[in-house]
């Protein structure tokens, strides 16, 4: 074979003798032979290697040629150069017929009806999310997150929020205590302040306040705790947001302002808004805020108690006595508002049962 | 509360439906739970608000009607003095009051109407208590309710021929002292209960519940009316202790307004005589029934301000003068608010920026965008919280969120000891919620129980959240991350499915995932005594631990042939650790070598020894050293395990060579062999 023969040949260049010239008619010929051989994909590629790779059989013709006389370079030149054009060409050809492109490859090897291969994702938790999208929308009106604990002082949850002890309005916030520690070595609690589980976020505010000077725009998610029976829209343990902003030219109209951009982003721009007076300890003037019904439109059904509005949070403009009791001025006014996770949830993904939050059933977490 | 809509237009007209009534009174912060068609009437049930014992009563909310219509009070339910006549001057008992504590009881009037007949009440009294809930009894009884019910202040009927003293007291109840209740109920009273006494015994429940011996019935003749204001605080705190609730208490601890006392009484007296006859004796009370005037000094300006919507001064003036307010104009522009006996609820300024609020109508307040001053706070714990949630749910696990409140055995159960540091409630719903969590796991079993009886076969779920604890005598609040595992993952891949049954390396993979997010590199684990359970270290601090779950706390959480993988660590310790500085690294410039080693190990020679052997061994020149694949089986023999490790060898400063690679990985090798008796394949 002319490759074979080339290569004992080509070893070194120079030791090549002119009469080469022939070789290219030889090589023409094994060529034909070989061309014939090509049957696959794979033999295309050896042929290619062999003939056109960077040590094939036309590189080292091309190497070849300044050992040439003079006269003769020229024409062992185009006779290499149509050599090469002819091996190109048959490559080209018989691309065609080996290689297959992808396109083709998927619709006839694959069925694409089957599952596609994955790692599946899990889901934070419904509460999460929707604690996650109110954040996120208070964050973009310039707001900042802060967290309080979970286990508090019986000032912050009630005296400091201008809530009196044994007065009727504690009746909306019954309230766990929390035993004393008995151990001796952990603590002499005796004098110190009655510990309790917050029964709503709004301590949170009397702790901000104390702690920083306004201008203030926060929001506070968390859990709260009231001994409550558990049923289908009860639980002992459950979810708030409290927000509120203090400044010094803090109006209501900003308060309707706020909640309104709230409301449209979560139940949607055709959501309608009402606030109507109501009472809460810790502000003055106060606003219960309604949404208009996200089932019926307004137009009355059961979730709504055929009014057609659904209370979904309280709110008003800051107490001065709760003002009085963090030790800011009068010159300060401010709104804020507080409102239950899992009524926003359960009105916003149509969920029926509270208690469906707290079983974590993979089958419904894995709905959101 | 509930009132009808006949019975507010004995007070003021209405032009309205009641439907139309409802939604002002709602707008007006009267909020209308429901309306009721009744023999003809309009029962409404109203939730009034704790701040708002004045509407209590159907004047009152006849007065909000009212000024929310724009009409004025027909009758404001105050009866004149010159009505009454006192017929027994020179017969029949004269009573006296002895109040104990005033505090307890700032106002005590009884009057005695003799000579009554007691019979059934005219059917329009019945039909009007039984609207709004309450059964009748007999004439009398039945006035002193409806009176409460229109005046807001409680009375009680006693018949005065049972007393057996003429001296009314009015005393804190002596420890076991007892009574029997017109409910027919026998109570055994302490100190923190009020009553109302003769000389010998206690004949009620102060301002709660009557006494059945005293009780008026057929056989009454001589009636004792008392209208009375007793301390809310005592009233709350009795009818507590006695679980009961009653509309007198209800009332009562709401405050009643010593100023409508004494009329409420009149007006009963009055009815009394119409429906059961009767002369009316001399009175007698004891303690104030006037109560102070009080004003204010309130700023159009302020109102402005708080609200964000300019109301001029006439109209503020002619809001609250509907309201009952008197108003002046005082200094400048502002005005002095006079406040009317029965708003023992303003007490200031804002309290009447409210009220104009409210008449004005808050619908009539624009909306407008607040002005922010942007805060931008750094990365905290709930950014640094969501990134661990983003890590843990992209990895294919599930969120769930537990309750925090749990019962002791569950908790002691799973970590094997009685805390004594545990926080307990101290007035629990039940023994089920009675401490504080101090770990997760227990809620996270009951999740993967919960779905391991839906027939889940893979399990993933993670929570993030506190636990408890006392440190000091201070409550404690440490962050917390708990996962399970359980049951077998079904992943697909390009040759076909395969089964990947659970393990404790699928949590470590889960832990090692969020620790490479957080920046966190200085991590191990290490065994612990038990067999399948492992501590988690960051920079040698002990964060955590992972751990098959224990076949006993498997069984306490109903969880049968099962393998459930957890673990739990402090993500308040874990943050310390973090860091989220990125830095760039050069990509390398020469390509490098990688080679395969297939060997087959005893069982019992660790993995990570094996790798961190060659690495030392190997120097700088091996860029990355990887366990790609591992198998037990068939082609291994028993005890031992078939590993393939990767090395790559590279070099920053040059392309290496076959020559230089060769003879190392030949080094690596008889490592492998020599070291730990690995057989190549």
């Amino acid at each position: 074979m002319a490759g074979v023969v080339f290569m004992e040949t080509g070893k070194g260049p120079k030791k090549v003798s002119p009469e080469h010239s022939m070789d290219i008619e030889t090589i023409k010929k094994d060529l034909d032979t070989e061309c014939g051989q090509v049957n696959s994909s794979a033999a295309l590629e050896e042929f290619r290697v062999k003939y056109i790779g960077r040590k094939g059989v036309l590189a080292q013709l091309t190497a070849f040629i300044p050992q040439l006389p003079k006269e003769e370079r020229a024409l062992f030149g185009r006779q290499a150069n149509v050599l090469k054009n002819r091996i190109q060409d048959f490559i080209r050809e018989k691309e065609k017929v080996f290689v297959v492109p992808p396109a083709a490859r998927a619709s006839s090897g694959v069925d694409i009806t089957m599952p596609g291969l994955v790692q599946e994702l899990g889901r934070r938790h419904p509460l999460t999310q929707v604690v996650d999208e109110i954040c996120a929308i208070f964050v973009q009106m310039g707001f900042s997150v802060v967290e309080g604990p979970e286990i508090e002082t019986e000032y912050n949850n009630f005296s400091g929020l201008n809530i009196p002890l044994e007065h009727p309005s504690r009746d909306a916030f019954d309230t766990f205590y929390i035993k004393p520690p008995e151990s001796p070595d952990a603590g002499n609690p005796a004098g110190k302040e009655k510990f309790l589980l917050r029964s709503h976020t709004s301590p949170v505010q009397v702790r901000e306040m104390k702690s920083r000077k306004p201008p203030l725009a926060v929001v506070v998610p968390g859990r709260v705790y009231r001994p409550d029976a558990v049923d289908a829209s009860h639980l002992f343990v459950f979810h708030q947001i409290e927000g509120f902003m203090v400044d010094t030219n803090i109006r209501f109209s900003d308060l309707k302002g706020a909640l309104e951009i709230f409301a449209k982003a979560v139940f949607g721009k055709d959501i309608k808004m009402r606030f109507r007076p109501h009472f809460f300890p810790f502000t003055e003037p106060s606003a219960e805020v309604d949404i208009s019904c996200v089932i019926c439109k307004g137009n009355g059904c059961s979730v709504c108690g055929r009014k057609g509005w659904l209370e979904i949070l309280g709110s008003g403009m800051i107490h001065p006595n709760v003002f009085k009791n963090v030790g800011y001025g009068s010159k300060y006014t401010g709104f804020a508002f507080g409102m239950g996770v899992e009524r926003i949830a359960m009105l916003k993904y149509g969920i029926n049962d509270i208690r469906l939050f707290v079983e974590n059933d993979l089958r419904f977490l894995k709905q959101f | 509360m509930k009132v009808t809509y006949n019975w507010l237009k004995d007070f003021v007209d209405i032009s309205i439906t009641p439907e139309a009534l409802a939604d002002k009174l709602a707008m007006a912060g009267l909020e209308v739970g429901g309306i009721e068609e009744h023999h003809g009437d309009f029962v409404f049930e109203i939730e009034i608000t704790s701040n708002r014992p004045d509407w209590l009563s159907v004047i009152g909310i006849a007065r909000e009607v009212a000024a929310g219509t724009g009409k004025t009070l027909k009758n404001n339910g105050f009866v004149h003095r010159s009505r009454f006549t006192v017929h027994g001057k020179k017969t029949g008992r004269r009573i006296s009051i002895n109040i104990e504590d005033k505090k307890d009881c700032p106002l005590y009037t009884a009057r005695i109407i003799s000579g009554v007949k007691i019979g059934p009440s005219p059917d329009w009294l019945k039909n009007r208590l039984e609207a709004v809930g309450c059964r009748s009894i007999n004439n009398v009884v039945d006035i002193t309710n409806y009176i409460m019910f229109e005046y807001g202040t409680p009375l009680h009927a006693f018949d005065l021929d049972i007393l057996n003293s003429d001296t009314i007291v009015v005393r804190r109840a002596k420890p076991g002292e007892k009574i029997e209740t017109i409910d027919a109920k026998e109570r055994v009273l302490d100190p923190d209960i009020l009553v109302i006494a003769d000389k010998g015994k206690a004949l009620a429940l102060a301002g709660v519940m009557g006494g059945k011996d005293t009780e008026v019935t057929d056989a009454t003749r001589t009636v004792l009316l008392e209208a009375a204001v007793f301390n809310p605080v005592i009233i709350r705190r009795g009818r507590q202790k006695q679980g009961l609730q009653t509309e007198s208490a209800y009332r009562f601890e709401r405050e009643v307004n010593p100023g409508i006392v004494n009329q409420a009484s009149f007006r009963a007296v009055e009815m009394i005589r119409e429906l059961a006859g009767g002369d009316l004796f001399p009175a007698a009370g004891s303690g104030v029934s006037v109560v102070k005037k009080r004003s204010l000094v309130l700023s159009p300006l302020r109102v402005q301000e708080l609200l964000g919507v300019s109301i001029g001064a006439v109209k503020i003036q002619k809001i609250l003068r509907q309201l009952g307010f008197g108003v002046k104009s005082s200094a400048k522009s502002d005005l002095t608010i006079d406040i009317p006996f029965y708003r023992q609820d303003v007490v200031q300024e804002a309290d009447v920026v409210e009220e104009v609020a409210r008449i004005f109508g808050y619908q009539n307040i624009p909306a407008t965008s607040p002005r922010v001053a942007p805060q931008v706070s750094g990365l905290g714990n709930r950014e640094l919280c969501g990134l661990v949630k983003d890590v843990l749910v992209g990895i294919g696990l599930h969120e769930a969120i537990t309750y925090s409140l749990i019962d002791r055995k569950s908790l002691s159960c799973v970590s094997g000891r009685e805390s004594d540091t545990l926080i307990e409630i101290a007035n629990p719903l039940s023994r089920e919620q009675e401490v504080m969590v101090s770990t997760l796991i227990p809620g996270m079993l009951r999740v993967v129980g919960l779905n391991l009886n839906q027939k889940q076969e893979n399990i993933g779920i993670f929570e993030v959240n506190r636990v408890f604890s006392w440190s000091g005598g201070d409550p404690k609040e440490e962050l917390t991350l708990a996962m399970a595992l359980c049951g077998v993952k079904t992943c697909f891949l390009g040759q076909g499915a395969v089964k990947d049954r659970i393990s404790l390396l699928h949590v470590k993979g889960a832990l090692e995932t969020v620790f490479e997010r957080l920046g966190i590199r200085t991590h191990r684990f290490e065994p612990q005594n038990e067999t399948g359970s492992m501590a988690v270290f960051v920079d040698n601090e002990k964060i955590g631990v992972a751990e098959r779950a224990k076949t006993e706390v498997l069984d306490a959480f109903d969880i049968k042939n099962k393998e459930v993988f957890w673990a739990e660590l402090s993500l308040d310790k874990l943050f310390r650790h973090k860091d989220l500085r990125k830095r760039f690294a050069l990509l390398p410039v020469y390509p490098g070598i990688s080679r395969d080693i297939s060997l087959v190990l005893k069982e019992e020679i660790k993995a990570g020894e094996v790798l961190l052997a060659v690495k030392e061994a190997a120097g700088p020149l091996l860029g990355d050293l990887k366990i790609t694949d591992y198998y037990k089986g068939e082609q291994i023999p028993a005890g031992f395990r078939g590993l393939t490790i990767t090395c790559f060898y590279r070099s920053d400063e040059r392309t290496l060579t076959e020559a230089e690679v060769n003879p190392l990985h030949a080094r690596m090798c008889v490592l492998l062999t020599e070291r730990f008796g690995a057989k190549i394949r």
